[in-house]
């Protein structure tokens, strides 16, 4: 029912959608997802102090003039930890979702596309990681690998490709059999130009959608690491080794424990609702009747 | 129906499976030689290479990995180097603990969850729903162990409330029966001592289930949606029926379906994230025994920790998947006409992107 009210108000609702498709809030969202990537690339040209520069001296300021942030138990400034951190923790994170959407589109295309018995043992594959607690496993994986950002990049990435797999995987059997596809076939079109072509620009809009919100889940994963300790290691100013750090003067210096907590909420906020916003732009099924 | 479950249960050994294949690949991976772990460090060559051949070290991989199993399969994960104890031992005694925490934070992430998405969906695009929309962003892009250490500087530290860390007041103490701190307490007729462990899983507790909230409300939220459009709450409220009635007894339940399937898997998630929340509150638990373990390179525990969390969630998963049954007379329905048509089965429950 709702369907064909949704078709008979078709035409109204989306001049009226239109209009509203862009409202402040996503505007907001994209501006600071853009000035945070900003700050991750020129952060440690524009960061006032060197960030881990230690000076006993000047151990836990409260934010002041000199200091907007304040200084943490070793008088490291933290706005310039923040501000470079964004590179170390984006930088983690882009790498982690670049591994990811390579290995899974790879995988799940194969998948897909060649079927029967290597289709059922790859899908049976993304069970068994679908099936763990990712940050259990990466923690994991990354102990064995040895503490260190690295480590968590790769323990993060092979735990989240399955993911992707399964996305790509579903698309091609959804198209797999369409008409132009077998057309293409027919006509002579080799596999690498009909899967280039034909199956992943069908493949691409659902993987926006994925890696806009994955920003702020790969995120938390490798800050919490890097919060335990087997991610980035002193002195680096990565956001969760920063809170981690901070823990132990909670009470003398809650500014030292905020800060690099608000920017990783920050970043999560303006890409989960960048996220949102690409899917209800690119799924024709939420541009009706709002977001479900 | 006893193709499904059959099928289900095959599901669950293959990720079994899986899960062992991983442990042992760390196993190999992991750096430092268990060998030199078993025989001490001041252990001499003999002694080192007679712990290799005990361990079966010396043997080819395959054998390796066979002895592997079989000794998974007698319960015996190894031993930990910084316990001297068998590690299936040490987590027996930290998991009732961790579990105690998890049921604590599902409990928060119902009462919280279920009533934010239902009124989200019943006032759609009004204030209600926006606040909701508000706490379910803050709830999904908030980092647990940030939050732990925030209301713990403003609970505890400032203003007093509740305790900072720990499992029982200074001086409370409770014998162990059953290793669920508050459960011992209870069985023992301590009230004060019940009282105390309650408080002390407050802020845990919210810490650990902030993240799940958000999900459980978001889907909520949408079935809740469909479900109110439906014809058989029209029905519902032609009949005469109050609109409490209606939201809970005709709406709500139906649109719980979905939701049952979610709060499985996140039973599960949840028992993973307390190696994020259990250290910042000192407790005692699978998470925290894990960080342990890592940090001191207790590999047998690390490892023994990631099976046993993979167990519970593969358990926990089965049941509610056969719990769906149950709950949701219409995939009874499917199973029965797939068969009858031999069409290939409805899927099994989704998974997780």
């Amino acid at each position: 029912m709702t369907q064909t009210r949704t078709i008979a108000l078709a035409g109204r609702v989306r001049a009226r959608r239109l209009r509203r498709t862009a409202p402040s809030v996503e505007i907001i969202a994209l501006i600071v997802a853009a000035l945070i990537l900003l700050v991750g690339v020129i952060g440690p040209w524009v960061a006032p102090y060197n960030p881990v520069k230690v000076d006993i001296g000047s151990s836990l300021l409260p934010p002041s003039g000199a200091h907007l942030f304040g200084t943490d138990a070793t008088g490291r400034d933290v706005l310039s930890r923040v501000l470079t951190g964004a590179r170390t923790t984006l930088g983690a994170t882009f790498i982690v979702l670049a591994i990811t959407v390579i290995i899974g589109v790879l995988i799940g295309l194969f998948a897909g596309l060649v079927g029967g018995i290597v289709d059922e043992v790859l899908m049976r594959i993304t069970d068994v990681a679908l099936a763990l607690p990712s940050i259990a496993l990466a923690l994991g994986i990354a102990a064995a690998l040895g503490p260190s950002l690295t480590s968590t990049v790769i323990a993060v990435a092979v735990t989240w490709w399955p993911g992707y797999a399964r996305l790509i995987r579903a698309v091609v059997r959804d198209i797999r059999d369409a008409e132009y596809v077998v057309n293409a076939r027919a006509l002579g079109v080799g596999p690498v130009r009909l899967v280039l072509r034909h199956v992943l620009p069908n493949a691409l809009d659902p993987l926006y959608v994925q890696l806009t919100l994955d920003v702020a889940n790969v995120m938390l994963v490798i800050s919490g690491l890097s919060f335990i300790g087997v991610g980035a290691q002193v002195p680096s100013s990565e956001w969760g080794a920063m809170v981690a750090s901070a823990a132990d003067n909670v009470t003398s210096g809650w500014w030292a424990l905020v800060f690099p907590g608000v920017a990783i909420a920050v970043t999560g906020i303006a890409f989960n609702l960048v996220g949102d916003w690409v899917r209800v732009r690119t799924d024709p099924t939420l541009r009706g009747g709002g977001a479900r | 129906m006893a193709r499904y479950v059959i099928r289900r249960l095959a599901l669950s050994i293959v990720v079994f499976a899986g899960l062992v294949v991983l442990a042992f690949v760390m196993v190999q991976i992991l750096p430092g030689d268990p060998a030199r772990a078993e025989a001490g460090r001041n252990a001499t060559a003999a002694q080192l290479a007679e712990a290799r051949a005990r361990l079966g070290l010396d043997k080819p991989v395959i054998v390796q990995f066979f002895g592997f199993v079989g000794r998974l399969l007698h319960g015996d994960l190894g031993n930990s180097v910084v316990t001297h104890r068998p590690v299936l031992a040490d987590i027996v005694s930290v998991l009732p603990s961790s579990l105690e925490l998890v049921v604590a934070a599902m409990v928060i992430n119902v009462l919280v969850g279920v009533p934010l998405g239902v009124l989200a969906a019943y006032r759609r695009g009004r204030a209600a729903d926006t606040a909701s929309r508000i706490i379910v962003l803050l709830g999904a892009a908030l980092p647990v162990f940030w939050l732990g250490l925030l209301l713990q500087l403003l609970f505890a530290s400032k203003l007093h409330w509740l305790p900072l860390y720990g499992q029982l007041g200074f001086g409370v103490s409770v014998p162990t029966l059953t290793g669920v701190t508050s459960l011992d307490a209870l069985l023992t007729g301590d009230l004060p001592a019940f009282g105390s462990a309650l408080v002390h899983l407050v802020l845990p507790a919210v810490t650990l289930s902030a993240g799940f909230i958000a999900v459980v409300a978001r889907t909520v939220r949408s079935s809740m949606i469909t479900t109110l459009d439906s014809d058989y709450v029209m029905l519902a409220r032609s009949t005469g029926a109050g609109e409490l009635r209606v939201i809970v007894r005709h709406a709500l339940r139906n649109a719980l379906i979905p939701v049952s399937t979610i709060l499985g898997m996140q039973l599960g998630w949840m028992l993973g994230s307390t190696v994020l929340v259990e250290s910042t509150f000192n407790r005692t638990g699978i998470g925290a025994y894990m960080v342990t373990a890592v940090l001191q390179n207790d590999l047998y525990a690390v490892i023994g920790s990631i099976l046993v969390i993979g167990v519970v969630f593969i358990i926990v998963n089965f049941v509610v998947d056969l719990a769906q049954l149950w709950i949701n007379p219409r995939l009874r329905g499917e199973l029965a006409r797939s068969r009858r048509r031999r069409r290939p089965l409805p899927a099994l429950q989704g998974s997780p992107a």
